[in-house]
């Protein structure tokens, strides 16, 4: 489904990944542990084209993405839920929902979308109305997801849904990732806890320093606490 | 006399305040949502004004087959002037000054095109509305009174459709939050030339709504851009609303101030005013500062 191969990218100066393999199949739940700032949000960057690849190669439904346009390989079906809020500030949570299903095929449906979303998060549609920029940080996060769930997904990224959420936020964000993902959803998740992974991982890549340095079944690899402490301490 | 003086203001100021708002409005829409400062804004007025002139003089067809034909004109010729000047640096480091430069050099090439296909005379535009009206002394013109109507249902026009219309939403996400909007699929770069398109657009109406209030020549534009300049400062760099307000604010200020002080007193007076507002405003009536987009 998703396929990278031998993936280099970074930013001005600094290359931040260094050859990354990595592969996602269909309905497959894959999981990049790692700690911050080794490299796993702008590996999903990469994926998505906002951060150009400097070697190496994208490849998504047996097509190569790695130099297409964000907006192009998000249309194709790859939906990226960035880090923090990528939020529309100044528009409402139901504007911002709508903004999700932006792609023409998927606007024609908008309105039966809007109300799974609303019925998945029941939350989102008391604050319809409410601008983004008063929300708290786990009504941001449930509006971001939300909101990617607006698109006409063929594989979901999501980087670090946790982010600065409370315990309570927290689960929830966790247990509505489990429900989108046991409807057969393929998803590659990065995240820096490997408790919060249980149940939504079949596969689980260790990224450090840019690297992908391991790489196993969830059962196997999240059991070995001596292997995961020395990771991501 | 004293009916007279009220009225003549009031008319005056309502009427200036339009077609401020009219030339604030596309310049704040590319603000707001590209970051563009565009000043070939009153290039592109220009563009429009000589258009209709050129399709009633030389083609001899009436001033309402003009009107839409210099509006479309402005508008490709902005769309033009976006996939050549400005496409090519966005995202780039040093986008500011090479916009700056772009558009004052496209500004300076019209007028030097204008003054080359045509002449250095006065034209006229004919007014797509004859005839006035006289109420207590006043002379209301019917055509600035279309100009009046047009300012405002374009003011109400643009409105809904960037809070209603896919693609005035788009327009929104992509001035907010440039890399979210990408991964709604919206087509950032594509959606600023529309945003460029339709200010053209703007431009050109308001180029050839007004040229019949004064004589046209190819430096007409300057003046119409440096007031929408201050409009849209004075209202909030890439607020709509703001340049609505602002629009009619220093319009009726201005037009108060030659009524009851004379002409004199017209400019420095705005001056005086807009100092005053971006010492108590620096972000202007409806700005706040960099956050706040379309």
């Amino acid at each position: 489904m998703l396929e990278i191969r031998g993936l280099h990218a970074g930013y001005a100066g600094s290359e931040v990944l260094h050859g990354i393999d990595l592969r996602v199949g269909e309905g497959e739940g894959v999981v990049v542990l790692g700690p911050n700032g080794h490299g796993k949000t702008t590996l999903l960057r990469a994926i998505t084209g906002l951060l150009p690849a400097r070697s190496g190669e994208v490849l998504f439904a047996g097509q190569d993405i790695t130099r297409w346009r964000p907006d192009v390989i998000v249309a194709a079906g790859v939906i990226h839920i960035p880090q923090g809020d990528l939020l529309f500030p100044e528009m409402t949570v139901r504007e911002n929902l709508l903004m999700g299903a932006y792609h023409g095929p998927t606007w024609a449906g908008r309105k039966a979308r809007l109300s799974r979303v609303y019925e998945l998060f029941p939350w989102l549609e008391n604050r319809a109305g409410q601008l983004a920029r008063t929300l708290s940080g786990g009504e941001r996060r449930m509006l971001a997801l939300g909101r990617g769930l607006m698109a006409q997904a063929k594989i979901l990224l999501i980087d670090e849904p946790s982010l600065g959420l409370a315990p309570l936020a927290t689960q929830q964000i966790y247990a509505s990732i489990r429900t989108i993902k046991e409807g057969g959803m393929p998803l590659l998740l990065a995240d820096e806890n490997a408790n919060h992974v249980n149940g939504l991982a079949d596969r689980v890549y260790l990224l450090e320093t840019g690297m992908l340095v391991r790489e196993g079944p969830a059962e196997q690899l999240l059991k070995d606490e001596a292997l995961l402490e020395s990771y991501l301490g | 006399m004293h009916n007279t003086q009220l009225v003549q203001a009031v008319w005056g100021g309502v009427l200036f305040g339009s077609v401020y708002g009219l030339m604030a409005l596309g310049l704040t829409l590319v603000w707001g949502a590209v970051r563009l400062l565009n000043l070939a804004h009153g290039a592109i007025f220009i563009v429009g004004a000589y258009t209709a002139y050129w399709v009633v003089s030389t083609l001899h067809m009436p001033i309402l087959v003009a009107l839409p034909a210099g509006v479309l004109v402005a508008a490709i010729f902005a769309a033009l002037m976006h996939v050549l000047f400005i496409r090519p640096v966005i995202g780039k480091p040093g986008f500011d000054n090479a916009t700056l430069v772009a558009t004052v050099g496209l500004s300076i090439s019209v007028s030097a095109a204008v003054l080359i296909i045509f002449n250095p005379e006065y034209k006229v535009v004919p007014p797509v509305l004859s005839g006035s009206q006289n109420v207590v002394g006043v002379q209301i013109t019917n055509q600035g009174l279309l100009v009046i109507a047009t300012s405002l249902a374009l003011f109400a026009l643009v409105y809904l459709f960037l809070t209603y219309s896919r693609q005035g939403m788009a327009i929104r996400a992509v001035s907010q939050q440039r890399d979210a909007a990408s991964l709604m699929a919206i087509p950032v770069v594509r959606t600023y030339g529309v945003v460029i398109a339709i200010s053209g657009a703007l431009a050109g109406l308001a180029g050839v709504l007004l040229s019949p209030f004064f004589f046209l020549n190819p430096s007409s534009g300057f003046n119409p851009m440096i007031q929408a300049l201050i409009v849209t400062i004075f209202g909030g760099l890439g607020s709509v609303r703001g340049a609505l307000v602002a629009g009619f604010v220093l319009g009726l200020f201005e037009s108060f101030v030659e009524v009851y002080l004379g002409v004199a007193w017209a400019l420095p007076g705005v001056f005086l005013l807009i100092i005053l507002m971006l010492i108590v405003r620096p972000n202007g009536l409806f700005g706040i500062g960099e956050v706040r987009r379309l």
